[in-house]
């Protein structure tokens, strides 16, 4: 029996204890899947787990459960559990409310990337089976390989065997074996520029940003969309010019209300519809706490984020000595 | 009280401070905007201008509670109107007023510190310093060394 079949056996003997559960499904864009809520066993054929589920269900954990009475089921990727670990550790979302099936993953394809490998072609079927990607455009037809196009936060996962929790654990298939790479290498590399340079950068880049909010809309742990000091009108924190400055102020409010609490699982980046690096932002925070308090986010339930706690004497830090 | 409603009680009514008016300073050249603290910087800061201490006028102070109360935002948002360097004062650790405010706010404003060159502005534009309401002459000299500093980045 493969993983999916094992994952829809599963699901069919915890279903009635649930009240809804979040999986995925098939989309009719190629080289991508849907979400799928699943409420009565019927539904449960629709489901599919391939490499190509990139999506962080958990950004559903919070909302569904304000709003659903009852439990809710979940099925994520060890790397999505981050969310949860962050989102229960902050008691946003009640653990004895959710149900966490958690499937072993063998890495997810960036399909931002096969899109750039066929030098914008328009695709108008795809087929995966667990090594390659069979790609069909207008004119031509590619056979590509899985492990060339896996998303970039798989080259540093080291939890794809062992999520922090779970209460049902689906092993797969195939393991992930991809060359490690280390978590902040390209932001070292960015640090290297000038100060001029980076500034363009950002300028430049945040000149495309048509303030959609998708990153903000698709990210787990920002739960307060619906009041979000961006768009408030009494303290007026940013008009709603599209502006470079203020694009890269809203990117900045994101960033230090998640800092010490996102758990990098790149989702804003890969909403984003005219790709700003927006994770790189991330990691830089994180990287400074990880630096300064030794605090890695989502990996255990019972720890604090960095910024709502202190020490006395403070070891890393190194005051700015001006008198 | 629900979530919603705690949120709507904290709204942040202080921004509406840091306006373009508090950050122009006449002919000036360099703009520094300063947050100090209620019970320590504050005082320091007149008492630095009770004792005639000369002071380059280059600095607007906002007066905030305590240094727990700024937000790592006030100080990007007073970069993004135009200040050229930006100060945040508080009680010396241990001496808080509300006995840890200052903590939360080291841990904070270090970690703003150091992620300011990711976008491009020199960390030394910013700094994060303990003033208590005795130390008039200590004061006197930070603003004078802090305005020299932001001066020679700006003349780079």
């Amino acid at each position: 029996m493969n993983m999916e079949d094992r994952l829809k056996e599963k699901i069919n003997n915890i279903i009635d204890e649930l009240k809804i559960i979040v999986g995925y499904t098939k989309s009719n864009i190629p080289l991508r899947v849907n979400p799928i809520f699943i409420e009565n066993k019927d539904e449960i054929k629709n489901l599919i787990f391939n490499n190509l589920c990139i999506n962080n269900l958990a950004t559903y954990a919070y909302t569904l459960s304000q709003e659903i009475d009852g439990k809710i089921g979940i099925i994520l990727k060890s790397c999505d559990t981050k969310s949860i670990v962050q989102l229960i550790s902050e008691e946003l979302i009640n653990r004895d409310k959710i149900k966490l099936i958690v499937v072993s993953c063998s890495g997810v394809i960036d399909y931002k990337k096969v899109k750039n490998s066929l030098s914008g072609a328009e695709i108008i079927s795809a087929k995966i089976d667990t090594e390659n990607i069979n790609i069909k455009t207008i004119d031509k037809s590619f056979n590509l390989k899985i492990k060339d196009f896996y998303s970039d936060k798989c080259y540093w996962c080291d939890i794809y065997e062992n999520p922090p929790i779970f209460d049902e654990f689906i092993e797969s298939d195939v393991k992930l074996s991809v060359e490690k790479k280390l978590k902040y290498e390209d932001i070292n590399e960015f640090e290297k520029l000038s100060l001029k340079e980076i500034f363009s950068f950002w300028q430049e880049e945040f000149s495309h940003c048509i303030r959609c909010y998708a990153c903000r809309n698709i990210c787990p742990l920002e739960v307060c969309k619906d009041r979000c000091i961006t768009q408030l009108e009494e303290p007026h924190w940013q008009t709603q010019k599209i502006t470079a400055n203020e694009a890269k102020f809203f990117q900045l409010i994101r960033v230090f209300h998640l800092a010490g609490r996102c758990v990098e699982c790149g989702e804003c980046q890969r909403a984003c519809p005219i790709n700003i690096p927006l994770l790189k932002l991330m990691k830089k925070v994180n990287k400074e706490i990880e630096r300064l308090f030794d605090y890695k986010p989502g990996l255990k339930i019972e720890s604090k984020p960095p910024l709502l706690t202190f020490k006395k004497i403070e070891e890393n830090i190194k005051e700015d000595k001006i008198v | 009280m629900s979530i919603s409603e705690k949120i709507e009680n904290k709204k942040d009514k202080n921004i509406k401070y840091i306006t373009k008016d508090t950050i122009s300073t006449g002919n000036s050249d360099v703009k520094i905007v300063a947050f100090l603290c209620n019970w320590c910087s504050y005082v320091g800061a007149d008492t630095a201008g009770t004792e005639r201490l000369r002071q380059p006028e280059n600095v607007r102070i906002i007066r905030v509670p305590c240094s727990g109360r700024v937000n790592p935002l006030f100080i990007l948002k007073a970069f993004d109107l135009g200040a050229n360097g930006v100060l945040v004062s508080g009680c010396h650790p241990n001496d808080c007023h509300y006995s840890e405010g200052n903590f939360y706010a080291r841990r904070r404003l270090e970690v703003l510190k150091e992620f300011l060159p990711f976008i491009g502005i020199d960390k030394r534009r910013f700094t994060y310093q303990w003033v208590s309401a005795a130390e008039a002459q200590k004061w006197q000299n930070l603003v004078i060394n802090f305005v020299k500093r932001i001066k020679e980045i700006n003349s780079k």
